[in-house]
């Protein structure tokens, strides 16, 4: 079965009959389909994360949000609210919605003439990108699960992460890892001094 | 002891301790340390996971919003009103606490005689004091003392303070322009090994997890004392009434639902000598008014009618105020400098008293997706957007502010819903006295002026003010069972001890008479641990 036809089946079927084992099988399908033909998202995140990773560290930056992915539970209690007695919990799987937003990337690329959205230039790849964020109407990064596109959920994990903020003020801050104490008032070294 | 008799099992004690978040465990650890009376604690929640899980749960947390402590809380328990959080379990809410400990002001314990406000408790800070200390060596606190006028205290805190941050440091600077002396916040986290736990690694995540020990939460106490078999501890046990005995006015037992993982439960009956409810600002005073029998129709320990009312607690204004200065948040961003310089008289010829906090903040510097102009930010332009923004930095600037409590800011029995045991659950509302109500506009205009007036020291700008009300709700909420020498007015005397009921005490939160403008829960500590000493001495 083509890819495309698979995910929306598997879709179609979770939103028809929400019932957990039916969206247990889509998110599986779903992760299962991250890992079997990774390229589309490898693309993607060439396309929109910082051209300074490099290759490496882009598909580090996917691969890190795969793993993201494919953790990810559904009706999980979330942290409390304060001042409130209200609880929450998490949402269904984006996994699903994400894979479907991959294959639609791959269907404007091979109307454009191209075999996939990886085998496009970057420049056709951002031009895809922009017009589908604006046809979502995105307009911030959201937490990762409410994206309401893969490309900034995409964007929303690695921008958390401990790394982007380092490169962003070209800083050894590492914000939420065990540090000592006793370097604190230190101003924190500049990468590059660290990385020579 | 543990028995059957009848269908409930019973079980006896010298002392009953009801709830087993931090100011139960202040009162079993002196009891236990100081006295050999057999100890049981009755907590409705869970036990909480070891230390050993803490990482994990923590990576969740920080991945997917997930609550660290799963089960944390009793299901349908949905209430009216701004409850300050669902958690019930082994520890209370300082399992999720940010451990932030400053002692209150002499002028809080104070104010009608000081300022012509409110009403003045019926002990001073002097009383308190060696309490304070005990429990700051207790539960281990790092701090720096500030100006003794401002900030007095008899003997050192147990830990040096948590160092300041480089953008603390820079903070600092910038708060003196403006005549502000500010000193690292007190705080429950070892700036050293201490009490067995490890050292704080700033890793940042204290609210709502520490993953290493190094934040002090009951769990910890409540290990040692199980370990040592000096008290017993109850988990998943729910009291639903205090029952009098036939013949005096004493407590003679507390009836209680060991609670099964179907929604039921099996009946337990807790007698002892003495009972002390320790269950916080909401489930003290609504376990209060759900005994109620012939003999006391509106529940035990109410002859005044004030159980459950003046509920109290503080509000605040905050600022997040851009700095020409370059700052690297994250660095130990829960971390905070305090300035205790407005919490004595008012500066202004109105009542309005608040502490003052200032931390590192992204807010308005964290990356984005659409420039100035709209337009979408892709690859390297969300990153040059980002670091553009970030050569200069913002700070978050908090007062709270002391709000005095109104009778009718109140817990009552919402008798429209009720928990699976068929009680009523509490309906809260928060609701300032006429004399506070009547200085709220002019608090907030003061505040926003001192956040300009920062600004300006620093050629700094305010981007936003920001009240955190809401919800109509007041932060570190307490009271509802209000010490007092007139048993006419108060629930319990000086020491926790409820006027109508010589053996059946309330502890910490609930006894509050006022709630400041600082964060309260040492307070809670203190005076929990002086009523231990109390009840210690009478036994
Ligand atoms: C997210 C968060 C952050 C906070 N940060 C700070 C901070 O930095 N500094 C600060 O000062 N304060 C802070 N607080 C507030 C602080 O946690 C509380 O003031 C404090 O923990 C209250 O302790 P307590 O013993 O009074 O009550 P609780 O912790 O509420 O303990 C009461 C216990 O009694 C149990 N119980 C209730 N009813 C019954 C019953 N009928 N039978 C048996 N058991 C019962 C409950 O399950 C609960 O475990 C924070 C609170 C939250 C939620
Ligand atoms: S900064 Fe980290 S180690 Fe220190 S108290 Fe907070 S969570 Fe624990």
């Amino acid at each position: 079965m083509h890819p495309l036809s698979r995910r929306t089946f598997l879709t179609t079927l979770a939103a028809a009959l929400p019932a957990a084992a039916f969206v247990r099988s889509a998110h599986a399908a779903a992760i299962d389909d991250l890992a079997s033909s990774p390229d589309t998202l490898r693309a993607l995140g060439e396309t929109v994360l910082p051209a300074e990773l490099g290759r490496a560290g882009s598909a580090a930056a996917v691969a890190d949000f795969q793993r993201w992915v494919a953790n990810y539970r559904e009706n999980a209690e979330l942290l409390h609210g304060y001042g409130t007695s209200t609880l929450s919990r998490s949402g269904p799987t984006p996994a699903t919605r994400w894979m479907i937003q991959l294959d639609a990337l791959d269907a404007t690329a091979r109307r454009s003439g191209a075999r996939s959205f990886d085998a496009l230039p970057l420049d056709r790849r951002r031009a895809i990108v922009r017009a589908e964020l604006d046809s979502v109407k995105a307009d911030r990064l959201s937490p990762v699960g409410r994206a309401p596109h893969v490309a900034l959920a995409l964007l929303s994990h690695w921008y958390a992460s401990a790394d982007a903020t380092d490169r962003c003020y070209d800083a050894r801050i590492l914000k939420e890892s065990c540090r000592p104490l006793a370097s604190s008032g230190r101003k924190p070294l500049p990468l590059a001094g660290v990385r020579a | 002891m543990s028995a059957f008799i009848g269908k409930a099992r019973v079980i006896e004690s010298d002392i009953c301790i009801i709830g087993s978040g931090i100011s139960a465990a202040m009162v079993a650890d002196r009891l236990a340390r100081t006295t050999s009376r057999s100890i049981v604690v009755v907590e409705a929640g869970d036990d909480v996971p070891p230390l050993g899980q803490r990482y994990p749960l923590r990576e969740r947390y920080q991945q997917y919003g997930e609550s660290p402590w799963p089960n944390d809380h009793l299901e349908g328990y949905e209430i009216e009103g701004p409850l300050q959080s669902r958690s019930m379990q082994v520890g209370g809410l300082a399992m999720h606490w940010g451990g932030v400990t400053p002692r209150w002001s002499p002028a809080d314990f104070r104010a009608r005689s000081m300022f012509g406000v409110g009403t003045d408790w019926p002990i001073s800070y002097d009383e308190l004091e060696p309490f304070y200390q005990e429990a700051e060596e207790l539960i281990g606190v790092a701090g720096e003392q500030g100006p003794p006028s401002m900030d007095p205290r008899s003997r050192p805190f147990p830990m040096a303070p948590i160092p300041l941050t480089y953008n603390l440091t820079l903070l600092k600077e910038w708060a003196a322009k403006s005549g502000i002396a500010t000193w690292s916040q007190p705080v429950a986290k070892n700036s050293r090994p201490f009490d067995g736990r490890a050292q704080c690694c700033r890793n940042d995540t204290c609210f709502p997890i520490c993953p290493t020990g190094a934040k002090y939460s009951p769990d910890f106490t409540w290990n040692r004392l199980r370990k040592t078999r000096r008290i017993t501890l109850y988990p998943r046990t729910l009291v639903r009434k205090l029952v009098l005995h036939d013949s005096s006015k004493r407590i003679a037992a507390a009836h209680a639902v060991q609670r099964d993982a179907k929604g039921g439960g099996i009946p337990v009956e807790f007698r002892a000598k003495t009972f002390v409810v320790a269950a916080g600002y909401v489930w003290s005073s609504h376990l209060l008014l759900l005994s109620q029998s012939s003999r006391t129709p509106d529940g035990v320990a109410n002859r005044s009618g004030t159980v459950g009312k003046y509920l109290a607690g503080h509000r605040n204004q905050q600022a997040f105020i851009a700095l020409p200065m370059r700052m690297f948040p994250g660095m130990n961003g829960q971390h905070s400098l305090l300035s205790k310089q407005f919490m004595g008289a008012p500066a202004g010829d109105r009542y309005l008293r608040h502490d003052l906090r200032l931390w590192e903040s992204s807010f308005a510097r964290g990356p984005r997706l659409r420039g100035d102009d709209g337009s979408l930010l892709l690859g390297d332009e969300i990153m040059k957007d980002w670091r553009e923004r970030t050569k200069t930095g913002v700070a978050r600037v908090r007062a709270y502010y002391d709000v005095i409590p109104d009778r009718s800011s109140e817990l009552t029995l919402d008798r429209s819903r009720t928990n699976a045991f068929g009680d009523p659950l509490p309906k809260l509302a928060f609701r300032d006295a006429p004399e506070s109500a009547a200085l709220r506009a002019y608090s907030t205009t003061t505040l926003q002026a001192l956040f300009q007036k920062m600004a300006r020291a620093g050629d700094g700008t305010v981007l936003q003010t920001v009240e955190d009300d809401g919800r109509g709700w007041q932060d570190h909420p307490a009271g509802g069972c209000r010490m007092g020498d007139d048993p006419a007015t108060s629930v319990v005397d000086k020491w926790g001890r409820t006027h109508d009921h010589e053996n059946l005490f309330v502890v910490g939160a609930p006894n509050c008479v006022s709630g400041s403008c600082a964060n309260a829960t040492l307070t809670f500590c203190a005076l929990s641990l002086r009523s231990a000493r109390e009840i210690g001495r009478t036994m």
